[in-house]
């Protein structure tokens, strides 16, 4: 932490949370044509991109198409997943009442099912951000990354599971939603779990139908090659998608909270709360697109259902806001933010406590009686 | 229109292994209006109707499923990045091609309509439901009929008088057209020739801002003494009656006690009375996990709108189901008719519906 935040008084959170939705406000009036333009062209990149790629492969026989088809079917699938599916999904586009682009019914080109995304990620997640025993997202039952989660001795296992977290990242965050943890605990028996993994099951055939035997065996003879350069393509795919993710919420500087601080959270709380518990990355607009604009994970948080590419203008008054009121916003390069999130893997596999005078510790420091208290209606209005 | 059999086959064939969006994609891309699952059409001609009034030629894809004379469908079309819809009534025949013709009036601040008034050119897509509406002619005809059309009223019922002339004018009938002005008439030389040719067809114009010329014009609004110059015997008469819904308030008042029979179509919403309660209610919106807080008694709709939440809507009266979505649980009203529903429905219109308790709906 560069510099400790200033501990904002009831009256300066209600102010701090009006000036958010106000900047929201804002933005969300300024939307149309243009955003419109935006999105369609990303849903040409990820549809040329994909053709590209997969015809490149067909050609594999010779290396330097089967690296380039690679190459370029793995940048289609993150486009798609980030910045076109993840932020549809968001609702970001509903504005445009285009029954492509429509967050209820958008499915996307990974094995998670559409629908089991929306209840993990746009409400659980985006509701009870870094929330202990709310967030599933800290650590996805199988990672230890805060000093506040309880050691086990499977957390021993730290980074041999974020390295297999990251290579199958689509299949398993596919099965996040089961919480296949709760088999260890005994909280769920295999029976639940068998009926719950029904239309997981069969989303995840499909993937694996379509990547590893359909366009294989249009192939013919060489089967080989175009399955390896899916595979290829998955794998470039689920290794940027995770780090990006665990950029956004496992940085050095992340906060987590304890349960109590949901108790009468008012709007200006739960924007703190967001703030706080999400990390920026710097970079190009390259960087931006091919993020998904998670690289403005703080901006993403504080207004989810903001088209991603107004995140970057938002993000200039968001970090003014928070200078005004001496609250840390937490950018730093991707390397960076990434050597943190090793680090974290690292340090808390082994048993850890969280240290006093960390802003994470057990005392629920946003909690304040005084303000306004918020009906839980408003956290959902915002997932 | 059936495909030809190549295409038949290749539809049957790929299609499953190719997902709609993609193939809506590619076929976009293309220039075509081809798309797995959704009526889109590409506008073939557009011609000025009045001065304020453009006839639009659309050519629908294979999922046009046809339509009868009279009816309307809802249009899509996009502005400033958003999709809008809107009801327009269809003014031409079934015909053999496919193709539809729709009439236009520009509407002041009107949205949709001064965008396809002024923007909308010929070769562009636009999409559409299907054909919908009540108002249509039955396969047999003995009672003479009298069409009463106020502005833009006149579309369904020019598609009538269309389909009428194709079926040889089978019964006597009668075409009272109001306007505010002479240059807002529609369609003037085509009904003017049908009346001069077709001995049993009467073409009268009834104009409330210009004077009256000639023995066809009648002046002033709808009354008892206008309609008894212009038809001898109301109550063998067959009524059809389509305009803003002022006007077809007055027209049914005179006519429909009297007449063999009386259908009308009003194109302006009705203005709603809040209920006397102006208590709030919650409304649990299950879709997308919001909770707001409205009026009860006041239209859902607006309500939802006005708190920045827009759901899909079409006509904003009631009739074309855009809107309608799922009601899980509560007290709703119809705000048309009064009548209340404490049972789950499939499809409330929440344009015409508002709350009467909390309510659960499926957005």
């Amino acid at each position: 932490m560069n510099t400790p935040d200033r501990k904002l008084t009831p009256a300066e959170i209600d102010a701090f949370g009006a000036e958010l939705d106000a900047l929201r406000a804002r933005t969300v009036a300024k939307l149309g044509a243009e955003d419109a333009k935006y999105i369609r062209n990303i849903v040409r990149t990820v549809r040329y991109t994909e053709v590209a790629g997969r015809a490149l492969l067909m050609a594999g026989i010779f290396p330097p198409a089967w690296i380039l088809g690679t190459i370029t079917l793995g940048v289609s699938k993150i486009i798609e997943n980030m910045e076109l599916g993840h932020n549809v999904m968001h609702a970001q586009y509903d504005w445009m009442n285009d029954p492509e682009l429509n967050g209820q019914t958008y499915e996307w080109d990974t094995a998670c099912t559409a629908d089991h995304w929306r209840q993990t990620h746009n409400y659980e997640h985006h509701t009870y951000t870094n929330v202990m025993g709310k967030d599933h997202d800290i650590g996805y039952g199988v990672l230890r990354l805060f000093p506040e989660q309880k050691w086990e001795p499977r957390f021993l296992a730290n980074p041999i599971m974020a390295l297999l977290l990251m290579t199958l990242f689509q299949h398993l965050l596919a099965l996040q939603s089961l919480q296949l943890e709760k088999l260890l605990s005994g909280e769920k028996t295999f029976a639940e779990v068998k009926e719950q993994a029904k239309p997981i099951l069969k989303k995840m055939r499909k993937q694996i139908a379509k990547d590893y035997l359909l366009f294989p065996a249009l192939a013919g003879p060489f089967f080989p090659i175009v399955f390896a350069g899916n595979v290829g393509a998955n794998l470039i795919r689920n290794f940027w998608s995770s780090a990006i993710i665990f950029c956004g919420h496992f940085t050095e500087d992340a906060e987590v909270f304890p349960l109590e601080s949901l108790e009468n959270e008012s709007r200006g709380h739960w924007y703190l709360r967001q703030l706080k518990g999400s990390s920026n990355l710097e970079g190009n607009k390259l960087m931006h697109i091919m993020s998904g604009n998670l690289s403005h994970q703080i901006e993403h948080h504080l207004f989810p259902d903001v088209p991603g590419r107004r995140y970057a203008e938002m993000s200039v008054e968001v970090r003014e806001i928070c200078k005004r009121y001496g609250q840390h916003y937490n950018s730093k390069p991707f390397f960076k933010q990434l050597g943190e999130v090793a680090g974290r893997i690292l340090r808390h596999a082994l048993p850890s406590k969280p240290s006093s005078d960390k802003p994470s510790s057990k005392k629920p420091k946003l909690v304040s009686k005084k303000a306004s208290p918020v009906v839980r209606e408003e956290e959902l209005l915002a997932a | 229109m059936s495909s030809p059999r190549p295409v038949q086959f290749l539809r049957r064939a790929f299609g499953p292994l190719v997902e709609p969006a993609v193939f809506n994609f590619w076929a976009r891309e293309v220039g075509s209006t081809a798309s797995r699952d959704r009526v889109l059409a590409r506008v073939t001609a557009k011609r000025a109707e009045s001065s304020r009034a453009v006839t639009l030629e659309l050519q629908p894809n294979r999922h046009f499923v046809g339509f009868k004379a009279g009816q309307h469908v809802n249009l899509t079309v996009e502005i400033d990045g958003r999709r809008v819809t809107r009801s327009y009534s269809l003014t031409g025949v079934p015909n053999a091609e496919g193709s539809l013709s729709l009439t236009v009036q520009k509407i002041e601040g009107g949205q949709v309509s001064a965008h396809l008034f002024s923007n909308l050119q010929v070769g562009d897509v636009v999409e559409l439901d299907a054909a919908f509406g009540e108002m249509t002619l039955p396969e047999t005809l003995s009672a003479p009929l009298l069409f009463l059309a106020a502005g833009s009223g006149i579309t369904p019922l020019m598609s009538l008088t269309r389909e009428l002339a194709q079926r040889g004018m089978p019964v006597e009938t009668t075409l009272i057209y109001w306007a505010r002005h002479r240059a807002d008439l529609c369609f003037l030389s085509e009904l003017k020739a049908l009346a001069a040719k077709e001995p049993k067809f009467r073409f009268l114009v009834a104009l409330t801002g210009d004077a009256a010329i000639g023995t066809d014009e009648l002046r002033g609004r709808p009354s008892s003494e206008l309609l008894a110059s212009a038809v001898a015997s109301l109550s063998s008469q067959s009524v059809y009656a389509c305009g803003p819904a002022g006007f077809v308030e007055q027209v049914e008042t005179l006519v429909a006690p009297i007449a063999r029979s009386f259908q009308s179509e009003a194109f302006t919403p009705p203005t709603f009375t809040p209920a006397a309660s102006s208590q709030t209610v919650t409304l649990m919106l299950a879709k997308s996990n919001r909770v707001v807080t409205v009026r009860s008694g006041e239209p859902l709709l607006a309500a939802l709108e006005a708190q920045g939440i827009k759901p899909p809507s079409g006509c904003r009266m009631g009739i074309c189901n855009t809107c309608a979505c799922g009601k899980r649980e509560g007290l709703s009203r119809n705000l048309k008719n009064g009548g209340e529903n404490a049972e789950p429905e499939a499809n409330l219109r929440i344009c015409v519906s508002s709350a009467q308790s909390d309510l659960t709906l499926d957005l």
